[in-house]
C-alpha cells in the first residue's frame, strides 16, 4: 500500500489546504479591490448568513450522543442547559464549557453507577 | 498578547480534540497503518471526519482514487470558512500555512471572537488558537497510536465525557446570535435538521445540508417579514 498511500496522502493534504486557503486568499483580494475603489469592503450577504448556520449545524451534529440510551440524552440536555445558564451568568467562553462538561459527566457517571455497567 | 488570548480561548477545544484524536490513533493503527503514517495523516490532512473515512476506506481495500475523491468531498465545506472570516484577517504571507488550521471548530471560534478583537491582535489570536488546536490533535493521535488501548483501559469514561466540550462551546458561540425571530427560526431549524440527519446516519452530509436548509428558511422568513408578516430585525 506504500506508494498509493503516499500519493493519496499528498493529494488529500494538498486538496484540503487549497480548499482552506484559496477561497480565503480570493476574498482578501476581493475586499482589498473594493477598498481601493473607495467602496465599502464587505463580504456577500449570503456568506454572512451561512457562517453562523454552519456553526449551528456543527452544534446539531455534536449534540447527538455517540452512545444510545436515555441517560446519554438526559446528560446532553442537562449539559446544554448548564452551559447556557453559565453563559447567561458569566458571558465568557471557558466557564460555560466547564459547567456543561461537568454536568454531562455527573449524569453519565451516575447512570453507570445505578445500572452497574 | 493576542496569541496568548487565542491559545487560552481555544483551550476548551482540547476536551473535544484529544479524546477523538486518541480514538483516531487507535483506529488507524488497528487498520494497518504504522505509528508514523498515522501521525503524518493527522499532521498533514488535519480534518477529523475525513481522516476516519480515509483509514476506513483504505482498510476496506477501496481504490486510492476513490479514497482521495471521497475524503476531499467531505472536506468541501471548508471552502466557505476562509471567505466568512476574511474581513477580520490582516494581510500576511503566513496565511498559506495558517489556513491549514482552519478547522470547523477554529472557524466557529474565529467567526465569533475576531470581530470583538482589536485589529492588531487578530493575527496573533488566530495563530495561538490554531497552533494549540493542531498541536493537541497531533499529540492526541500519537498517544492513541502508541498507547491508545492502555489509555482507554485506565480512563474508560474520559473519552465519553470530554467530547461534550465541543457542543458546549458551539452553544456558547451561537447563543448571542439568537437576536431576532428570523435568526431564531434559521438557527433552530439548522440545529434540528443536523440532529435528525446525524440520527439517521448521514453525519458527513449533515453540516452542509442543514446549513443550506437553514439559509433557505432564513430568506423565506425575511421575505415573509417584508411582504406583510411581522416586522423583524
Amino acid at each position: 500500500m506504500d506508494n498509493g498511500f503516499w500519493l493519496a496522502l499528498l493529494l488529500v493534504s494538498a486538496g484540503t489546504l487549497c480548499m482552506r486557503f484559496l477561497p480565503l486568499r480570493w476574498m482578501q483580494r476581493h475586499l482589498l479591490k473594493q477598498k481601493h475603489k473607495g467602496g465599502l469592503a464587505a463580504i456577500p450577504g449570503w456568506l454572512s448568513v451561512l457562517g453562523p448556520l454552519m456553526i449551528a449545524a456543527m452544534l446539531g451534529v455534536s449534540l447527538v450522543p455517540a452512545a444510545a440510551g436515555w441517560s446519554a440524552w438526559f446528560a446532553t440536555l442537562l449539559g446544554a442547559l448548564s452551559a447556557l445558564m453559565a453563559w447567561l451568568w458569566t458571558k465568557s467562553l471557558g466557564w460555560p464549557v466547564l459547567a456543561g462538561v461537568s454536568s454531562y459527566g455527573v449524569v453519565i457517571l451516575l447512570a453507570r453507577i445505578t445500572t452497574g455497567s | 498578547m493576542g496569541w496568548r488570548t487565542g491559545a487560552r480561548e481555544a483551550t476548551p477545544l482540547l476536551g473535544g480534540y484529544i479524546p477523538v484524536a486518541i480514538s483516531f490513533g487507535m483506529v488507524a493503527v488497528q487498520a494497518g497503518f504504522s505509528v508514523w503514517q498515522t501521525i503524518l495523516i493527522s499532521t498533514l490532512i488535519y480534518a477529523g471526519a475525513s481522516q476516519f473515512l480515509f483509514v476506513a476506506m483504505v482498510a476496506a481495500g477501496a481504490p486510492w482514487g476513490l479514497v482521495v475523491v471521497m475524503t476531499l468531498l467531505i472536506n468541501a465545506r471548508h471552502v466557505v470558512y476562509g471567505p466568512s472570516i476574511a474581513p477580520w484577517l490582516p494581510k500576511s504571507r503566513w496565511w498559506l500555512f495558517l489556513s491549514h488550521g482552519l478547522t470547523d471548530q477554529i472557524f466557529a471560534l474565529a467567526l465569533s471572537r475576531l470581530p470583538q478583537l482589536p485589529a492588531e491582535q487578530r493575527l496573533g489570536w488566530y495563530s495561538g488558537a490554531m497552533l494549540l488546536a493542531w498541536f493537541s490533535w497531533v499529540v492526541g493521535t500519537a498517544a492513541g497510536a502508541i498507547a491508545g488501548e492502555e489509555l482507554s483501559r485506565h480512563w474508560p469514561l474520559l473519552g465519553e465525557i470530554m467530547p461534550f466540550a465541543l457542543p458546549a462551546l458551539f452553544l456558547v458561540l451561537l447563543a448571542p446570535r439568537f437576536t431576532s425571530r428570523t435568526w431564531s427560526i434559521a438557527l433552530g431549524s439548522t440545529i434540528a435538521v443536523a440532529m435528525l440527519l446525524t440520527l439517521y446516519g448521514f453525519t458527513n452530509a449533515s453540516i452542509p445540508l442543514a446549513a443550506a436548509s437553514g439559509a433557505l428558511l432564513f430568506y423565506l422568513a425575511k421575505l415573509h417579514a417584508r411582504t406583510g408578516g411581522r416586522p423583524d430585525g
